[in-house]
């Protein structure tokens, strides 16, 4: 990816103003649209902590992963230690984070395509650890949650989501706004030089694999509370992966909005595509991802801002 | 008063050994010449000594701890500072943001104490245009910010690797300048790696020829020149 | 060069004693062991082949041997022909559309970091598996031959033996390609290419010819082997994804660029999961020594190339 230092603050903030506009529309509508609303919200929240990792040059495939673990975490606990809702997603947050805290002692010393592919594997692991683990987990049937949050009610359910994330929102801003973002940024371009300005990378890269993957956790958890089960198959579905990382690069990486204007444009665009094709809808994804890479690396978002800065050139 | 010194530092790669037995030092107030024929071991002397590479053998000293197995960010943070031979600037910040993160990191500062400082040592490198991205700026703006980059972590040693290559001679006359006023007030042991055998009488009190990973000589430039060892390494090196 | 033939030694020395105490406990474990590595081994060496000279990850590998089993699923059920026939039409009709993937979107990022190959290649998987479940639905096929069926007792052991077409499968494929790297003007090049792609643009090689073609080539072996899968197995949109994991950390295992070693390490894989799955409940961990083998070669590689 092209690095570019985003000087301008107007665009992401104009973007971001609407975002927050689109979150709030489906209060003024019925149930369907919040639960779209709801979906939309979830991927946001998983395309926003992909891209604070992906900030560091660390490539993650470990969403589902995390997503799915988050999941059971979340039922398990609200089902065999009666957790409320709302303590089960705080406690999912902090099972999901403590693991990648563990595993990322290690595997955060790969790099690239070994990284990514390790991620992927963890993901896979987690999946078949709870998938034969019958009598904790109930195996491929899954589980079910003995009471939803706010028993299911549509509009305080959606609100919950909007809260949740407005606050991954502001945490990933204080990740851009905080010396995180100059340790970040600095592995991403280069290690050796960022070791020898102080930098301690790998505790830099495991603050920001933790944490990302406390978000995650904490997504899962929402979504199992949303849906009020969970299986093997659907909690770490591989599109929890895919989804968030075509909005993405279609928004933009290395920023907060980019994340939140490409999971609005995809999560929209592909709500309306699945009523149409049930199947396949998401090859439009994959093509949105390849043409983003050939042909707009920098996203939506970057795209803005160069053009405003080559219109402030030209003045 | 600081004063790094390595003690028979070797390293080797698989079978090659690009550092042999090196024994040097350098003292607070010098500036040292590390000269040598290309692929003699200076940059790895270097990489050595910042923590880049670990020693297969012998020590490195700072005043009285031996370094030699703390990892590269805790150096910089004890006071070795360097700059690169191939400049790698961090294209992802800005040139002030560049400049900060040795304040933030190796001098563990906050946000807005970094900016200020990094803007206060910015000015007296006579560095501006400092919001710019590292890709509008030119050759010597690069090399000062590269300079700017090392002594934010406030070293008690810099080493500064082919500082001057790329430049034209009044900007070379400018960066010597630069060089000796920097180490002078903050009272600097610097190590210097040029080709430019100009620059290192200009700048050196005494050199260090390496070659094939070892000393060969060392003293006063205008002694060592003379030195038969040190014409031959260079005439066979050109081979 | 030294170290790689330990490596390689000591790979295949583990894999003989492995399979001599399987041979020894339990003979069908062996026989379904080294069945089981066949089909790794087919699939991985063209994985190992890009890895090793274009140095590109595709993550649409998995997806590319999906997309030749269902190639080949409707040339047979359309013409009529035993899929062992149409791997010869799916293997030239995978070389075509190797060419088009490498040539429109892959050729576009080898200048670029990793990384943009990595999202680029995941991207094209993700049109591949969306692409066939829009056209042929989630809906699994299979071909029923009678043939595969074929089965042979020796003592008190009886055992498929059609399997055994897939080890045999992957020896044909090392032996074409190291003939065609060692012996070929075209393969000598690439493999130059592989080891030093600068160099060899000096000494006047077309490195991005030589890169599109060993794509190309990868991509027809991957379509001949989607006809072998094809007779064995029921296929699914999702089928390949597996695979794509499964081979790179088979490459990874047996070192990039070497191609002899991939038997080994599939091997290695194939008779550890065939010996998880002879144990009472072991069938639905087997997956688990694939992926925990990953982590562990993944990891050690890594730190051996640190030090």
């Amino acid at each position: 990816m092209n690095s570019t230092v985003q000087k301008n603050k107007t665009w992401p903030v104009i973007f971001g103003i609407l975002g927050v506009i689109v979150m709030i529309l489906p209060f003024f509508s019925g149930p369907y649209i919040q639960s779209i609303g709801r979906t939309v919200i979830t991927y946001m929240i998983l395309a926003i902590s992909w891209d604070m990792l992906i900030r560091s040059g660390q490539l993650s495939f470990g969403l589902a992963g995390f997503f799915g673990l988050g999941s059971y975490a979340a039922v398990l606990s609200a089902v065999n230690l009666h957790f409320n809702p709302f303590i089960s997603i705080v406690f999912a947050a902090l099972v999901a984070g403590l693991i990648a805290f563990l595993v990322g002692a290690v595997v955060l010393r790969l790099r690239g395509m070994y990284f990514a592919i390790t991620t992927l594997a963890l993901g896979e692991i987690f999946r078949i650890i709870i998938h034969n683990w019958t009598s904790l987990t109930g195996g491929p049937n899954g589980k079910l949650l003995p009471k939803l949050a706010f028993d299911g009610a549509s509009i305080p359910t959606y609100a919950m989501m909007v809260l949740f994330a407005l606050i991954i929102i502001a945490l990933s801003e204080y990740f851009k706004r905080s010396r995180i973002h100059y340790a970040l940024t600095a592995i991403r371009d280069n290690e050796i030089v960022a070791k020898s300005s102080g930098i301690n990378i790998y505790k830099y890269l495991l603050i920001a694999f933790t944490v990302t993957a406390a978000i995650q956790g904490a997504a899962g958890a929402g979504f199992a509370q949303l849906y009020g089960f969970v299986t093997p198959e659907s909690s770490f579905n591989a599109n929890y992966t895919l989804i968030p990382l075509a909005m993405t690069l279609l928004g933009g990486m290395y920023s907060t909005w980019g994340p939140v204007i490409g999971a609005v444009l995809l999560g929209v665009l592909g709500e309306f595509l699945k009523l149409y094709i049930p199947y396949g809808h998401l090859v439009v994804y994959g093509i949105i991802i390849i043409l983003v890479l050939l042909f707009m690396p920098w996203g939506i978002v970057g795209m803005a801002g160069r053009l405003l800065k080559k219109g402030e050139s030209h003045e | 008063m600081s004063e790094l010194r390595t003690e028979n530092l070797t390293i080797s790669f698989g079978g090659l050994t690009a550092t042999d037995n090196v024994n040097f030092n350098i003292k607070s107030g010098e500036i040292v010449g590390i000269i040598g024929p290309n692929g003699a071991g200076k940059t790895t002397l270097i990489n050595l000594i910042a923590g880049i590479y670990y020693p297969t053998s012998g020590k490195i000293w700072l005043d009285d701890k031996d370094i030699s197995q703390i990892p590269a960010h805790e150096r910089s943070a004890l006071g070795i500072g360097r700059t690169f031979q191939l400049i790698h600037p961090l294209e992802g910040l800005t040139v002030l943001q560049n400049v900060m993160t040795g304040f933030l990191f190796a001098q563990k500062m906050g946000l807005k104490q970094a900016r200020e400082e990094a803007r206060k040592l910015c000015r007296t490198l006579e560095l501006t245009g400092l919001d710019r991205a590292t890709g509008e700026i030119n050759i010597l703006e690069t090399k000062k910010m590269e300079i700017a980059k090392a002594l934010a972590t406030n070293p008690k040693v810099m080493f500064l690797d082919e500082v001057m290559a790329g430049l034209n001679s009044t900007e070379t006359l400018e960066a010597i300048d630069i060089v000796k006023q920097i180490a002078a007030e903050r009272n600097l042991a610097v190590g210097v790696v040029e080709h430019v055998m100009g620059v290192i009488t200009k700048l050196t009190h005494s050199v260090i020829v390496l070659d094939t990973g070892r000393i060969i000589a060392a003293g006063p430039y205008e002694d060592v020149a003379q030195n038969e060892r040190v014409k031959s390494a260079y005439l066979g090196g050109g081979v | 060069m030294n170290k790689k033939k330990i490596y390689t030694i000591a790979g295949i020395s583990a894999a003989l004693i492995l399979s001599v105490i399987l041979l020894i406990i339990r003979p069908t474990i062996l026989v379904y062991g080294i069945q089981r590595a066949g089909i790794y081994a087919a699939i991985a060496l063209p994985m190992a082949l890009v890895l090793g000279i274009v140095h590109i990850v595709n993550l649409a590998h998995g997806e590319m041997m999906m997309v030749a089993a269902y190639l080949s699923y409707f040339i047979c059920t359309t013409f009529g022909i035993d899929p062992l026939v149409a791997a010869i039409p799916t293997g030239i009709i995978m070389f075509f559309l190797g060419l088009i993937i490498f040539k429109t979107s892959i050729a576009h990022t080898l200048e670029a970091p990793e990384l943009n190959q990595l999202i680029l290649t995941f991207g094209v998987a993700m049109v591949l598996s969306q692409s066939v479940n829009l056209i042929a639905t989630s809906q699994p096929r299979k071909i029923s031959l009678d043939y595969v069926s074929a089965s042979a007792t020796i003592g008190d052991v009886s055992f498929g033996i059609y399997d055994f077409i897939f080890p045999v499968l992957a020896a044909l494929f090392l032996a074409v390609l190291i003939y065609f790297l060692k012996k070929t003007r075209l393969g000598k090049a690439a493999s130059a290419v592989g080891q030093n792609p600068r160099g060899a643009r000096i000494v006047g090689i077309n490195v991005d010819l030589t890169y599109t073609i060993i794509f190309s080539l990868a991509s027809m072996i991957i379509g001949v082997f989607g006809s072998f899968f094809i007779t064995k197995f029921s296929i699914f949109p999702a089928v390949g994804g597996t695979f794509t994991m499964k081979s790179f950390a088979l490459v990874a295992m047996a070192g990039i660029g070497n191609l002899p070693m991939v038997i080994g390490a599939s091997l290695v894989l194939g008779l550890a999961e065939s010996l998880v799955m002879s144990v009472p409940h072991g069938a639905g961990w087997s997956p688990m020594i694939f992926f925990g083998l990953i982590i562990i070669v993944i990891l050690s590689r890594s730190f051996r190339s640190k030090q």
